[in-house]
């Protein structure tokens, strides 16, 4: 088997013309990126990480590590779901991400879900070391599978660890490790149902607000089936914890909370769609 | 079943550990109900079943992830005064706890606990780790505490753990005779299922290293959010 030993390292930087642009960028696959794009209205690059393969297979170790730095924002996003493949007993694969966020800069991690398939296992840590005065906006989605085909919570395990720091004391750390079966069954005890997915949200705003304005409206998003919960992290910041019965009401909720964001918070308003 | 006689006079760990457990022992875990009154709420905790399910498929993951290891670490670092490896423990207990509800309640229980321990017993542990944490900052957690209630006691690890299980598990169900149509004989029956299944997770937590702490239930996070700011609630949490 042919596993892949692949790194994107990218650094941020302010340019003197007041963009934002990169003065690193190193790619090995399966990582590629795409041109960048700078977005003038909401004054943001966009950088588009791009898995030219299949996805991600048995014995895959992807190392990523990107950096933002002072007054420059920067939004990564990917084309498409990072899709599992089926590994052999024992097998695995490992995902490894460090973000950087220095004062006065702005980072939104935005990805496309993750779906892993029947018999696949994945390792994920990630860490964000956050300065005072930054922003970060960090939306991580998982799938409950392929549901097209009619597969769901078929695959071994999933361990995704998260660590925040700000000013170097740790905010938030999470450790998300559950096999296909026992989601399943919080998913069935629950009531969400089999189609079932996720986004696990970290936000922190450059300063803490106790009740800003837009908690309220975003947490009015938990309707037609979605659970919705916002919560203040501890020293600063926001958890934001989303399950919704099916893919597309997922989708819808975080476009309307990226939209709530955006009025606090212009940096966060970088279109998707690259033009 | 064991017929010798008790002999032992080394008991006064284990009456440590029964106070701190009974009901009289004011620590205001009882104005919580850990998440359960929002998964009410929510729905999804409607009667015996279900509640049994949250209780097999949330309250026992998550003590056998994160409580049993925390308090676990915590001990061994009360036994070696290790004072930094405490006040890692005590960071770790609050960061992951993303709800803050669900935080607070482990706060204000495990200061409590551990402000007990140094004004009505009166231990030097006690007093220690309540400057060190005063002055260094340091959240509260019911783990941290338990362990050092476990050491001002003499207690061995496998019975402290053995006693958080107990008092999580039983503060669930206490809170669920009050919110669901639950009797006493069913919520002892629930308690006895539980309480079997927790001599199992003591020697694993035990040997969990520390990086590898952690479990959530994304739904009971939710819930628990949302209960911060409901209308009407019974329970602090």
């Amino acid at each position: 088997m042919n596993a892949l030993d692949g790194h994107l390292h990218l650094r941020a930087v302010r340019a003197s013309d007041g963009s934002t642009a990169l003065s690193t960028q190193s790619f090995r696959a399966p990582f590629h990126l795409s041109k960048p794009n700078w977005d003038p209205d909401a004054e943001v690059l966009h950088a588009q990480v791009v898995n030219p393969t299949a996805g991600i297979l048995e014995g895959d170790l992807l190392e990523s590590s990107i950096s933002v730095d002072v007054g420059a924002a920067l939004l990564v996003t990917t084309p498409s779901a990072s899709r599992l493949f089926r590994m052999t007993e024992g097998g695995h694969a490992t995902g490894r991400q460090h973000f950087t966020v220095a004062c006065d800069a702005t980072l939104e991690v935005f990805p496309e879900p993750i779906v892993p398939h029947r018999g696949s296992t994945y390792f994920q840590e990630t860490t964000i070391d956050a300065a005072e005065g930054s922003t970060l906006l960090f939306i991580d989605q998982l799938m409950p599978g392929r549901l097209a085909h009619g597969e769901a919570w078929t695959w071994d395990r999933l361990v995704l660890g998260l660590t925040v720091r700000r000013e170097g004391e740790l905010i938030l750390r999470e450790r998300f490790d559950q096999t296909g079966a026992s989601l399943r069954s919080l998913a069935e005890f629950s009531g969400t149902g089999v189609g079932s997915c996720f986004a696990n949200i970290v936000f922190l705003p450059p300063t803490m607000e106790i009740d800003p304005s837009w908690r309220a409206e975003i947490a009015a998003l938990h309707r037609d089936g979605v659970w919705l919960g916002v919560s203040r992290l501890r020293q600063i910041g926001w958890s934001i914890r989303i399950v919704s019965p099916d893919p597309i009401r997922l989708r819808d909720t975080l476009a309307s909370l990226r939209s709530t964001l955006r009025l606090s918070y212009p940096r966060l308003g970088c279109g998707l769609r690259r033009p | 079943m064991n017929s010798a006689p008790a002999t032992s006079t080394d008991t006064g760990w284990l009456l440590g550990l029964l106070q701190a457990s009974d009901a009289l022992y004011p620590t205001g875990s009882y104005a919580h109900s850990f998440g359960l009154e929002g998964m009410i709420d929510a729905g999804a905790v409607r009667d015996r079943t279900t509640l049994r399910a949250f209780l097999l498929n949330s309250v026992l993951p998550s003590l056998r992830n994160v409580d049993l290891p925390l308090a676990a670490h915590a001990w061994k670092a009360f036994g070696a005064c290790d004072w930094s490896a405490v006040a890692e423990v005590c960071v770790l207990a609050s960061a992951l706890r993303a709800p803050r509800e669900l935080r607070s309640a482990a706060e204000a229980i495990g200061r409590q606990r551990a402000e007990l321990l140094a004004n009505v017993h009166e231990y030097e542990l006690a007093r220690e780790f309540l400057r060190r944490a005063g002055e260094g900052s340091w959240p509260h957690c019911t783990a941290v505490s338990a362990a050092l209630e476990a050491r001002v006691h003499g207690a061995p690890l496998a019975a402290v753990l053995a006693a958080v299980c107990y008092a999580s598990v039983a503060g669930v169900i206490a809170a669920a005779t009050k919110l669901l149509r639950l009797g006493q004989n069913a919520a002892q029956s629930l308690l006895t299922e539980m309480v079997s299944l927790c001599p199992a997770m003591v020697g694993p937590a035990c040997e969990l290293p520390l990086d590898e702490i952690g479990w959530f239930n994304p739904w009971l996070d939710a819930a628990s959010a949302r209960h911060e700011t409901a209308n009407a609630r019974l329970f602090i949490s």
